[in-house]
């Protein structure tokens, strides 16, 4: 996304001892544990998705008729649900749609968000002013029951969510740009690019945009946080996802049923794993905000 | 006794990045001098050379990563680096006082200057609050403020940069220091300004018999306004002694080059510089720090280079010290 | 006489204050003419106006009065989308140049730029070109692969002046281009530019607050102060015979780096007035150690001195009362 134009000029000749994730990762741990403890969360959870297949010991769809509701055993290490089916499978199944729904949701954040902010704020005057008032009206309206009534209204369907809560999220990013654009848009450089000749695409993509972009990569990792939380909390009220698709929102609805009549293990297992994505996504994203953003690093 | 004795004064910066590598910055490596009563003595180096980093080593204020590893402090018999933050808390401000170059931002904005004058004074000598006004009033007199009295309301956001470093230089004479650091005083001033500035400092060193440390990188004010000088480079100093021994008789090829490049001297095309690259305080070379840029440098030059005493006071900190290499001879 | 590369006439630029009516008169009424390869220094403390109207010169904020001739064509008002083929031969070159340059690009596209926005070369043809004009600057070819945050700023600012030449431009704007740097670096700059001069038939607009920089380099000099122009001289004219009070003074405030030379100096009282209410008449009067009564009433206009085009605008010209007596210090 950075890098928008080719470069003439490849490779890197300055001298730099050669990079060692574990250094980088100890590193990171000194400056900041948590950030530390949330990229390990996350690592963790990114394996769940990736080797789902190898790592489930059943098929998260397929019911045991003759085993439902069984509480956890060595056979069934978070028991089954009301279908039959491996709780266990299924949280690590749930994983993939954690991560299928963040990321493309932010994907499109960005890509919505991205532009909008760098031109509103590099233009200036009516046009900033009517796209910010437009963004602040989707900011001030509660995103989960607009998401509701949107997602009931296109459809129930995977993509339709993904839509919505890239849509929903898109203001966050054009505010991080926009107000970045405006420190720069006066800077040397940016006029030095103007009196170069630079025509006005340039100097927003190839000249601003690098330079912008950085803090709202800072905020990716809290914005998947939240599209991992509100897709959970769309399947919980039966919007987008339908059981029994391994889903946590929807297992944890499915479960919830089933906690008043003492089988908690329905539900308690897809809500931990869910607890552990959204908290390891937002130490993480704290600590890419700390990184980035000097007054906050300074009052630590 | 000296009023002011560094000796072997080292700072390194020592960091972790976040590779988790360990980095030293080896800022300062032994800076030693001395400073008399009443004497001015005049820093000059280029932007890294540690002319800033000495001050604030010898005033106690570095902030981690900085930090003294080695060589003592003496200042009027009392050893600064062993003394405990509050005895050295009462001798800043206080004894020692310093001047630095942004004078907006180091006012308090929300309090008025006549009150942030007599503030430093009941800080330091106490007593009735009164006493502390009049001194604030006679020192801004001191100072070329017109009209003390009404200027003593004023805010600092009111004050012009000229304004602003002439009361900076009144809040540091409130306690009549023994030693004033003016650290860039005249930097962003304009030249008619500087000029006023510069005067007033050299007036207030000669009334009041302190001593002054000015910490500059333009020649003309150590030339004028100076006794004595010393040229910093890679946070070691390369030539020190009297101003004019050293301008009449520059040792040190960076001495030279940095006289050769003022604007009265400079011909333009003409052969004098130094170029190059600031050193990396990182990974500085072996022996002299200047090798790597002086046109004059041999194989010797990789060893650690001797101080050489041109005379009594004079001394130049390069193994050709005395030997002139700068007049060709090409051994 | 061939006509000028850029002749600037009463030029005016007032900024806003946020207050109505009032506003901060950064520029008021300059005439300016630059000839093809002539490099014109402009001196000004802060509140002179001088990086203001090189930026207006290049249309990098827009006047508020006065008309603009570049090449003999009208560019004052013309529409951004009709400069920008311009700006080819229009260059800048700014103070700073650790801010200059966009952090994210490499050296080389940074220098190639010009040539990639104006001239219809192949790429490998413009990186030919990029490595002869970093050889051109004395910038060692390995530089181009980097980002600005590995040079010091003395290569920083090589990269800034190729970038200005690149496009073979006809007039360079340099926005104190050495203030920033230190003394060794700042002479090499300079040594740089004077090269860069014979070789280009460029034309400079030099800009400093420095009289002992502008010196070296430039053919003619003119003095700003408060947004207009007090002198304007050929160098050494300005040097040898200054005739405005402001001039004397700026000369004589100059420190020469070195003990034994006797200063002989007048040292203006006060500080330079506020741009925003400026003092009537001639604006220098509040500080100038010879103004009379009819200084407050009369604007100054320019009084011809010799026949070698210097010019003074100084209402005591006429009766010999301009020269101030500087005071003798140690």
């Amino acid at each position: 996304m950075a890098e928008t134009v080719s470069s003439d000029f490849e490779g890197d000749a300055t001298s730099k001892p050669a990079f060692s994730l574990k250094n980088r990762l100890i590193g990171i741990a000194r400056v900041s544990p948590t950030m530390a403890a949330g990229i390990l969360i996350i690592l963790a959870f990114g394996v769940m998705a990736l080797f789902a297949e190898f790592l489930m010991p059943h098929d998260p769809v397929s019911a045991y008729h003759d085993r439902i509701l069984q509480p956890p055993s060595a056979e069934h290490w978070f028991g089954t649900d009301g279908n039959g089916m491996d709780v266990f499978s299924r949280v690590i199944y749930g994983a993939k749609f954690g991560f299928g729904i963040a990321i493309p949701a932010v994907l499109l954040s960005i890509i919505i968000g991205v532009p909008v902010g760098l031109i509103a704020g590099y233009r200036g005057g009516l046009l900033d002013e009517v796209l910010m008032r437009f963004f602040d009206g989707l900011r001030v309206f509660p995103s989960i029951i607009l998401a509701l009534a949107v997602v009931a209204a296109t459809g129930q369907s995977l993509l339709n969510v993904v839509l919505v809560l890239g849509f929903l999220d898109s203001p966050v990013f054009a505010r991080v740009v926009r107000s970045e654009v405006l420190a720069l848009r006066s800077s040397v450089f940016v006029e030095s690019a103007k009196a170069a000749g630079n025509p006005t695409w340039r100097i927003l993509f190839v000249h601003l945009l690098p330079n912008a972009v950085q803090g709202a990569m800072a905020q990716t990792a809290v914005r998947a946080a939240w599209a991992v939380r509100i897709s959970a909390t769309l399947a919980f009220l039966g919007v987008g996802i339908q059981a029994p698709t391994p889903e946590w929102g929807a297992m944890i609805r499915q479960g919830a049923e089933f906690m008043v009549t003492g089988q908690w293990w329905v539900a308690l297992y897809p809500g931990i794993a869910l607890i552990l994505l959204v908290f390891g996504l937002n130490l993480f994203g704290d600590g890419l905000q700390d990184l980035t953003d000097p007054r906050r690093r300074a009052a630590k | 006794m000296s009023l002011l004795e560094v000796e072997n004064l080292r700072t390194h910066f020592i960091s972790r990045d976040i590779d988790n590598q360990i980095r030293v910055a080896q800022a300062l490596n032994d800076v030693s001098f001395t400073l008399e009563a009443g004497k001015v003595l005049g820093f000059v180096g280029e932007t890294g050379a540690g002319k800033s980093l000495t001050a604030q080593s010898i005033c106690g204020l570095l902030r981690p990563p900085a930090r003294i590893v080695g060589g003592s402090v003496f200042f009027d018999g009392q050893d600064l680096r062993e003394m405990p933050e509050d005895d050295l808390n009462a001798i800043r401000g206080d004894q020692i006082a310093m001047v630095v170059q942004n004078p907006r931002t180091s006012l308090d904005p929300l309090t008025r200057i006549g009150d942030q004058l007599a503030r430093i004074h009941q800080t330091h000598s106490g007593g009735p609050i009164s006493t502390s006004r009049e001194r604030a009033l006679e020192m801004m007199e001191a100072v070329g403020i017109p009209d003390p009295t009404n200027r003593a309301k004023s805010w600092p956001h009111e004050l012009s940069g000229g304004m602003a470093q002439r009361v900076l230089i009144a809040m540091a004479l409130m306690n009549n220091p023994k030693l004033l650091i003016a650290d860039e005083p005249t930097t962003g001033l304009d030249v008619t300004v500087q000029a006023q500035i510069l005067d007033l400092l050299k007036g207030l060193t000669e009334r009041f018999g302190m001593a002054m440390i000015v910490i500059t990188h333009d020649l003309g004010i150590v030339a004028h306004y100076s006794d004595e000088i010393a040229v910093m480079f890679a946070g070691t100093i390369v030539e020190a002694g009297p101003v004019v021994d050293v301008f009449n008789n520059p040792q040190h090829p960076y001495t030279q080059s940095l006289i050769a490049s003022t604007p009265e001297k400079l011909q333009i095309g003409g052969s004098a510089k130094l170029g190059g690259q600031p050193p990396d305080l990182y990974n500085l070379p072996s022996g002299c720090p200047l090798r790597t840029r002086c046109s004059f440098a041999q194989e010797i030059c990789a060893t650690p280079p001797p101080r050489r005493q041109i005379n009594d006071t004079h001394y130049s900190v390069c193994h050709f010290s005395g030997k002139s290499p700068a007049n060709g001879s090409a051994s | 006489m061939t006509s000028p590369v850029l002749n600037v006439s009463n030029l005016v630029k007032r900024f806003p204050t946020g207050r109505s009516g009032v506003f901060v008169n950064a520029v008021n009424g300059v005439d300016l003419s630059i000839a093809p390869g002539e490099t014109l220094g402009m001196v000004g403390e802060s509140g002179s106006g001088k990086s203001t109207i090189g930026r207006a010169v290049l249309r990098l904020t827009e006047p508020t009065e006065g008309k603009i001739t570049f090449d003999s064509r009208d560019i004052t008002a013309i529409p951004e989308r009709q400069m920008r083929p311009l700006r080819r031969d229009m260059q800048m070159v700014f103070q700073d140049p650790w801010s200059a340059l966009n952090p994210r690009m490499r050296i080389g596209d940074l220098i190639a730029e010009p040539m990639k926005l104006h001239l219809d070369l192949s790429k490998s043809e413009r990186e030919n070109k990029t490595i002869d004009l970093a050889n051109r600057v004395h910038l060692r070819p390995e530089f181009l692969r980097r980002h600005s945050a590995d040079l010091s700023g003395g290569q920083l600012q090589r990269v800034c002046i190729a970038r200005a030449i690149a496009t073979n431009p006809k007039l360079i704007v340099l926005d104190e281009p050495t203030s920033s740097l230190d003394l060794s670096v700042r002479a090499e700059i300079l040594d740089l530019l004077t090269e860069i001069r014979e070789q280009t038939s460029a034309a400079m607009l030099f800009i400093s607050h420095d009289l002992g920089t502008v010196k070296l380099i430039s053919d003619r000099i003119v003095v700003l102060y408060l947004g207009s122009v007090v002198e304007s001289a050929r160098t050494e004219e300005l040097f040898r015979n200054p005739a405005h009070p402001y001039s004397q003074s700026l000369l004589s405030a100059h420190l020469p780096a070195d003990p034994n030379a006797k200063l002989s100096r007048h040292i203006l009282k006060g500080e330079v007035p506020s741009p925003i209410n400026l003092p009537s008449g001639c604006t220098f009067r509040t500080r100038c150690p010879v103004a009379k009564d009819f200084c407050e009433r009369e604007v100054p206009k320019p009084h011809q001195i010799g026949t070698s085009g210097h010019e003074a605008n100084c209402l005591r010209i006429p009766d010999g009362g301009n020269r101030i007596t500087p005071s003798e210090v140690a």
